[in-house]
């Protein structure tokens, strides 16, 4: 019962990790229906500015969040209007999308090479090893901020979408673009609005992972690559779905472990990645236009 | 509209490519560095050919590398060349960026063998690199020595032209557990003493549970209690973690690259666990780790290491480099890297000097049969058949101590310090 409970909370406390990791790729394609490769590149900014604000300046990682976040969204308000807007709408420019992000996100890396040499980095405080007792496991201060952190994000999210006249116009561009520039809501604005927000979340989830683990220029294509489980499980464009799918993966992974070796434990999220395409392909909460 | 949105596409791929790690365009534009472009060699020098990852994901350690292959060649120039039948011979090295691509390493030896016409060559660096570069080397019947390959995979191939510096993992392991067999026999561990061992899912972390295995079952003091592997560069080890806390075990075992090091020892300490003695194979004394980690986190973790500065108080050929070492690079200490890179140009200068000519044949002939006081642990290098033309020179035992230091603690004849067992830490 004991070891049930230290999965249990290892569980939830994974999740909220993969959960921030993923908001800002579900957001950006439920609106905008472009699958932003770019996504690794700013969680690996993300990281590397935390770790620069704190080695340089001394700044707390938790207090350069809503920084890191705020400069982010202006990268990718400009991401957007420089490069985005020039895709073609819909399917037509899915392709092209997937090339020029994944180009942005090279560039990303390899200017983090330059910057900063392939070099593994560690963001450590006074309080990286700091950790509570909840029942008979001693659990992370980290880890649990981090959690925190990704349900303030989803409360947050949830009101702004739901509560708000911008939340409000995001929902109606990701439903229908034409109608909305019929009743006057500037969708261009809302599109560079929401490809900011989720590019803030990206940075964002690089920060908080930066907290937890050592990073490098190569760090966030594992995490795109989760990111993408997570999106897809919770069916895409679905904000609330996309947490509970994050819980989901982090239980099932965690729990993996006790049925089989724990390095194909990382495969377990795959596997289900290809049986909900197979027999749920909208997501196992169905496809949603954000809420 | 359309085309515009392809150009800015192909414009950002290509732009990216000059640096991105994992394209093989980069054969197209390699780096050459610190040579001019290579010629064929002239008769008055020789020229070896090498590739580095000093790009990409290897390239800190691909940095130390060159750091050593520079200071050897400069050596033997200083003095006039090496000597090559009787007749003084400059030594040329190109060396290109792999960009720590297993591609591009391969199609770069291939490059320097038949375009640049390299006489001999010496190894990059990771054991995956050297896997696919050897097999060039070995298909063009060149001599290659590397300090770069530990895995035994790459020397269980049959192959007649690799050499390798770099003694097995399962030596690493074996050494740390003979430390830990003397502390037993003292009484200062459990007889039977249970083993939690976790290892990397590569090459490297296979040989690592073969030699814990081995010397268990050989010895029969041990039991190994927990036999699990994780993926390298791991997010959460907490389950994993869970897993050794629910074996209890006496020794704490983990073969890790070193950012697994630093989150698995992470959330080791966070999660308030503690063993008799803790080892992450050969990682543990790096100063980035204390960093990361803080000191007092990597307290009595004990590695294993090809070669320590600290043999340069017991071994004459470490304190000559490691002299050498310091002049060239304003005082800085240098690490294993440096050293085995040193040395794997001083074992391909000596065979070459002992043939006494450059042809491949001769000189590989000198390398299989190579007995060179050496810096390393054991005092010298050979190429033994039995073991695929890999060294088995013997590990330094490190600990980390609370001073900050980590003193060499076996084997006895290299140790500068007694080993502390258990660890007291887990007193408090």
């Amino acid at each position: 019962m004991e070891r049930f409970a230290e999965l249990l909370i290892a569980a939830v406390l994974l999740a909220g990790l993969y959960a921030t990791m993923a908001y800002g790729l579900g957001l950006i394609y439920g609106v905008l229906r472009i699958v932003n490769l770019n996504h690794g590149g700013m969680i690996m900014a993300g990281a590397y500015a935390g770790w620069y604000l704190h080695a340089a300046l001394g700044l707390d990682p938790y207090l350069s969040l809503v920084l890191v976040a705020g400069a982010a969204y202006l990268v990718g308000i400009a991401t957007y209007r420089v490069l985005v807007r020039r895709l073609p709408r819909g399917p037509a420019g899915g392709v092209q999308s997937l090339l020029l992000l994944f180009g942005v996100w090279l560039i990303l890396r390899n200017a983090a090479y330059l910057l900063f040499t392939g070099n593994d980095q560690t963001l450590r405080t006074s309080y990286s090893t700091l950790a509570v007792g909840i029942g008979s496991a001693l659990v992370s201060v980290n880890r649990i901020a981090v959690f925190g952190v990704a349900i303030v994000i989803l409360i947050v999210l949830h009101l702004l979408l739901t509560r708000t006249y911008v939340g409000k116009a995001i929902r109606a561009v990701a439903q229908n673009p034409d109608s909305c520039t019929l009743v006057g809501i500037p969708v261009e604005r809302i599109y560079a609005l929401t490809f900011g927000l989720g590019t803030a979340l990206a940075a964002a989830a690089g920060l908080l992972g930066s907290t937890l683990f050592p990073f490098n220029p190569g760090f966030g294509a594992a995490e795109l690559l989760k990111s993408f489980v997570v999106v897809v499980l919770g069916g895409l464009g679905s904000v609330a779905g996309t947490a509970i799918a994050a819980l989901i993966l982090a239980v099932v992974e965690v729990f993996a472990i006790l049925v089989i070796p724990a390095y194909l434990t990382a495969a377990v999220g795959f596997v289900l990645l290809v049986l909900v395409l197979v027999f749920r392909p909208g997501g196992l909460f169905g496809q949603r236009v954000l809420g | 509209m359309r085309t515009q949105n392809l150009v800015a596409a192909l414009c950002a791929l290509s732009l990216s490519a000059c640096k991105q790690p994992t394209t093989t365009d980069q054969n197209q534009w390699p780096a050459l560095i610190g040579t001019a472009m290579a010629a064929a060699p002239s008769g008055t020098e020789v020229l070896i050919g090498a590739t580095l990852p000093l790009t990409g994901a290897e390239s800190r350690i691909g940095g130390f590398f060159k750091e050593g292959y520079e200071l050897a060649f400069e050596e033997a120039n200083k003095n006039g060349g090496i000597s090559v039948g009787g007749k003084k011979m400059q030594v040329r090295l190109t060396l290109l960026d792999d960009t720590s691509s297993q591609a591009t390493a391969a199609s770069l030896a291939d490059r320097l063998i038949n375009s640049d016409k390299v006489q001999f060559m010496l190894g990059t660096y990771a054991t995956n690199l050297i896997e696919a570069q050897s097999v060039v080397a070995e298909q063009n019947a060149i001599p290659y020595v590397n300090g770069g390959g530990a895995a035994t995979a790459i020397y269980k191939r049959g192959y007649k032209w690799v050499f390798g510096l770099l003694a097995p993992v399962e030596l690493l392991a074996e050494s740390i557990m003979k430390w830990v067999d003397a502390e037993q026999q003292a009484g200062k561990l459990p007889k039977p003493a249970t083993i939690a061992l976790l290892w990397e899912n590569t090459s490297h972390g296979k040989d690592f549970r073969k030699g814990v295995s081995d010397f268990a079952t050989k010895t029969k003091n041990y039991k190994v209690v927990m036999d699990e592997s994780f993926e390298l560069n791991g997010k959460d080890f907490s389950a994993l973690l869970g897993q050794v806390k629910a074996a209890k075990a006496d020794l704490f075992l983990a073969d890790a690259h070193l950012p697994d090091y630093i989150t698995m020892q992470r959330q080791f300490v966070t999660a308030g666990l503690c063993n008799k003695v803790q080892s992450y194979g050969a990682r543990g004394s790096e100063k980035q780790a204390a960093e990361a980690l803080g000191k007092k986190n990597v307290e009595y973790v004990i590695s294993a290491v090809w070669w320590s500065p600290l043999l340069a108080d017991k071994n004459p050929e470490a304190k000559k480099f490691l002299d050498l070492f310091k002049a060239k690079y304003a005082g800085k200490v240098p690490e294993w890297y440096q050293a085995l890179a040193f040395e794997t140009v001083r074992a391909l200068f000596t065979a070459i000097e002992q043939a006494g000519s450059t042809d491949r044949k001769a000189v590989r002939e000198k390398l299989a049969a190579l007995k060179m006081p050496s810096l390393l642990p054991g005092g010298e290098v050979t190429f033994p058949a039995e073991h695929g033309q890999q060294t088995h020179a013997p590990f330094v035992v490190q600990q980390n101590l609370p001073d900050g230091s980590a003193p060499i603690i076996a084997p006895p004849d290299s140790a500068t310090a007694k080993g502390i067992a258990p660890n007291p830490g887990c007193a408090k």
